[in-house]
């Protein structure tokens, strides 16, 4: 069965690119959402197998979403999505307990492979 | 003692002549790669430097000189090929050389950090360089000798650490990790790779250290000691399985505490300090430095900040049906605007910086005038902008002269009227919205409106039969009118010419408003609000007579439809009554001039009306069409066309045309 993933990023346009590479590469999408408040609420709703996490949202940004998420299932599987710049950011993110990150412009063999290695885990 | 100085003499002596051989010898071989005699020359100085270095119990030049020797040695036996990466690595070794033989000459230690040279260097005998590179690695792999231990060298206290957290189950890991090259976030993957290993054990070292690599301090490798109890192959599986990881190189110290020592040992002819660095820990927290920038710089950047949102408002105004547009632009608008934000933010210093100049006049001065006077100042770290700081000073500065000079009573006086002999004067800044406000308080005599009007008369600025109609508030505005002075007689401090209406030109022309409220024998307050900033602003788009125009959000209440019969005539004038106020209308075409017969909107079924807000009343402001709210960037009418009625300024809209902003406040 296809890992099924959620999709968050306030950018449409960013959250089409994810989902495309995501579906040419097996994945199922069950949910996309706009912001962190709402990726919680879908997270809690749909229970996906992995998040694709965007950093700068409005409402509420990545980093506290992902600990927002983690603290209702500890086990959830959550990969930040940052462009450039956003170091520190992403360091937080993992700090806080995301388990990988992809770097915006996305290329489709890496967030595939990052994707991959934790499910391999 | 003596036989050390004279040691310490010829040391600095023969270095530095040793020095100037090396630098030369280095260019030769720059020259000619190959040729043997040079490179044993370059080989016989270094060694000379370690060796003198040594004997002196100079660690830090003894470990720099012994490693460019092992390079040098390298290259006599032909497994490392001269090229120009080795030749920079070589003199910047002279320059450290030469940095370390200052610091003993100055200070009689070694101060200058070599550890990140040391470690090139270490790069450089592992991997040949830049040009060898693929071939070492795999030479690496193949015998897996190769000892980086010197990489990851151990202060007392590390040691110690080591010591304490090791159970007879760990074993000591030096690990190296490669990143490839083209990996992003190379910091970001740095920290998960140190995170990894937190996770598999105790991380007792890393070079670079976890600031460095956050800092993305460092060049592709990463070197780990690791105190852990897995197995090496599953340490190097799970480091391996990061991404973006190419390579890791795991070293097995032997075994347990013996080997610790014999370490310490060996560590101990190494003394590159980095024990302050390592102890901060995972989660530290670093404190940003801060720069001095010249004024100009930040106008400039914010006149960027200007001309960016006036093309993205062009930009917008496109409205182009596309899902990829409509995403760039929502983009752009949160960066811009984030932007604008950041730019105040550096632009803002506390108005303290012109508050605390004010105590010491008002104690000369009220020690002049045989006055007791108390000042209070409140909310001191008040930031606003800095162009608008430079311009307040004078007139705050002459409201306090007023209200010590006018308004606080001797003290004589005050004990007749009951009051303390000692007045008070009270300065407070504060934000309120997007606005800042000032305000100076005494509790003085308060303004005779009487006096004032008769001052008026007198001095030709209003006729008996105008101040008769004038309402209170008029009255005591007329202070502000230019040429007027209330003062009995001239005094040197407020009385010089320069009245109140100068207070009013300053502030008005940076965009703000002067209040003025007073009480008989109660007191004084003096009210400036100013925007927080000057060049950009949220404002709501209006059409009047066909023409766009821009009233600042910053003066407006609400905006409201009504229909004509929702107004009503109060002695002549057109009102409407919203939530029990009776709020006066006025036509915008009329108030512009604007060569349009006025009234027409009485024929429309809606009538679009802006409610303006002054501090002291509400005006409804009748406008053809309501459009849009946008962020405008204010421009100056330029020199020309200086004190237009009700026009403050004007912007660019998206589609690239001029609309005027409305100085509303003068309206209202």
């Amino acid at each position: 069965m296809s890992k099924r993933v959620l999709v968050v990023d306030d950018a449409a346009f960013m959250r089409m690119m994810i989902k495309n590479i995501l579906i040419d590469g097996g994945f199922e999408i069950v949910g996309e959402a706009e912001t962190g408040r709402d990726a919680i609420e879908m997270y809690k709703e749909l229970k996906p197998d992995l998040v694709t996490m965007d950093i700068t949202m409005p409402e509420m940004d990545g980093i506290d979403a992902v600990k927002e998420i983690l603290e209702f299932d500890k086990d959830a599987k959550i990969i930040m999505c940052s462009a450039m710049g956003q170091q520190a950011m992403v360091i937080d993110a993992i700090q806080a307990g995301a388990k990988d990150f992809v770097v915006k412009p996305f290329k489709p063999d890496r967030v595939l492979a990052a994707i991959n290695k934790l499910f391999n885990e | 003692m003596d036989n050390r100085d004279q040691y310490l003499q010829m040391f600095f002596d023969e270095s530095a002549e040793y020095l100037q051989q090396l630098n030369e010898n280095v260019l030769l071989l720059e020259e000619n790669p190959e040729d043997e005699e040079i490179i044993n020359a370059v080989f016989r100085a270094a060694h000379s430097v370690k060796g003198m270095s040594a004997t002196m119990g100079y660690d830090r030049l003894t470990d720099l000189t012994h490693r460019i020797e092992n390079i040098l040695a390298k290259v006599r036996n032909k497994e490392l090929l001269i090229n120009e990466y080795i030749i920079d690595t070589l003199f910047s070794g002279l320059d450290y050389i030469k940095l370390l033989l200052d610091d003993i000459r100055a200070n009689g230690e070694e101060v200058t950090d070599v550890s990140d040279y040391l470690y090139k260097l270490e790069e450089i005998l592992e991997n040949g360089g830049v040009i060898q590179e693929t071939e070492e690695i795999e030479m690496e792999v193949e015998t897996g000798q190769q000892d980086f231990t010197g990489m990851l060298p151990l202060t007392e206290e590390e040691k110690e650490d080591i010591y304490n957290k090791m159970t007879s189950d760990d074993k000591i890991f030096n690990i190296k990790v490669m990143l490839a090259e083209d990996c992003l976030l190379k910091n970001v993957r740095g920290y998960m790779i140190l995170k990894k290993a937190q996770e598999m054990g105790y991380l007792a070292k890393s070079n670079p250290d976890q600031r460095k690599i956050e800092d993305e301090d460092f060049g592709n490798a990463i070197y780990i000691k690791l105190v852990s109890s897995l197995r090496e192959k599953q340490i190097k599986q799970e480091l391996a399985d990061i991404i973006d990881v190419d390579e890791v190189i795991i070293h097995t110290e032997k075994k347990e505490v013996e080997v610790v020592k014999e370490v310490e040992k060996e560590e101990k002819k190494i003394l590159v300090d980095n024990s302050k660095k390592q102890r901060e820990g995972l989660s530290n927290i670093q404190v940003s430095p801060t720069v001095r920038v010249d004024i100009k710089k930040l106008d400039n950047l914010m006149n960027m900040v200007g001309e960016l949102l006036i093309n993205k408002t062009r930009l917008e105004g496109l409205n182009i049906q596309s899902d990829v547009y409509q995403d760039i632009i929502q983009q752009l608008d949160r960066v811009t605007q984030d932007l604008h934000h950041i730019v105040m933010q550096i632009r803002m210093v506390p108005i303290g910086g012109i508050f605390n100049r004010f105590p010491r006049m008002v104690r000369d001065l009220s020690k002049e005038l045989d006055k007791e006077i108390d000042l209070i100042i409140e909310g001191a770290d008040t930031e606003l902008d800095r162009s608008l700081i430079d311009e307040l000073g004078d007139p705050l500065m002459h409201i306090l002269r007023n209200s010590i000079d006018h308004g606080i009573e001797r003290p004589e006086i005050r004990k007749q009227k009951g009051k303390s002999p000692e007045g008070t004067i009270l300065l407070r800044a504060y934000q309120k919205g997007s606005e800042i406000i000032i305000e100076v308080e005494d509790d003085g005599a308060g303004i005779d409106t009487d006096v004032i009007v008769k001052k008026a008369i007198e001095r030709g600025i209003v006729t008996p039969d105008e101040a008769r109609q004038m309402e209170e508030r008029d009255r005591l505005n007329l202070i502000f009118q230019p040429g007027f002075s209330t003062s009995e007689q001239v005094t040197d401090i407020s009385g010089r010419g320069v009245g109140m209406d100068v207070v009013r030109s300053v502030v008005e022309a940076l965009d703000g408003q002067v209040y003025l409220e007073s009480e008989l024998d109660v007191g004084t307050r003096f009210t400036i609000s100013l925007p927080l900033t000057l060049a950009i602003t949220q404002a709501l788009m209006v059409v009047i007579n066909d023409e766009v125009y821009a009233i600042p959000l910053g003066s407006i209440s609400e905006t409201l439809l009504i229909s004509p019969d929702e107004i009503m005539q109060v002695r002549g004038q057109e009102v409407i009554l919203l939530r029990e106020n009776t709020i006066p209308l006025v036509e915008a075409s009329r108030q512009l001039n604007l060569p349009v017969e006025y009234g027409r909107y009485r024929e429309n079924e809606e009538i679009p009306v802006v409610i303006i807000k002054s501090a002291e009343r509400q005006i409804g402001l009748i406008v053809d069409e309501l459009l849009n709210q946008q962020e405008i960037v204010i421009k100056s009418l330029g020199k020309y066309l200086v004190n237009i009625k009700n026009i403050s300024g004007a912007t660019i809209v998206g589609d690239g045309d001029v609309a005027l902003i409305l100085d509303v406040r003068n309206i209202a």
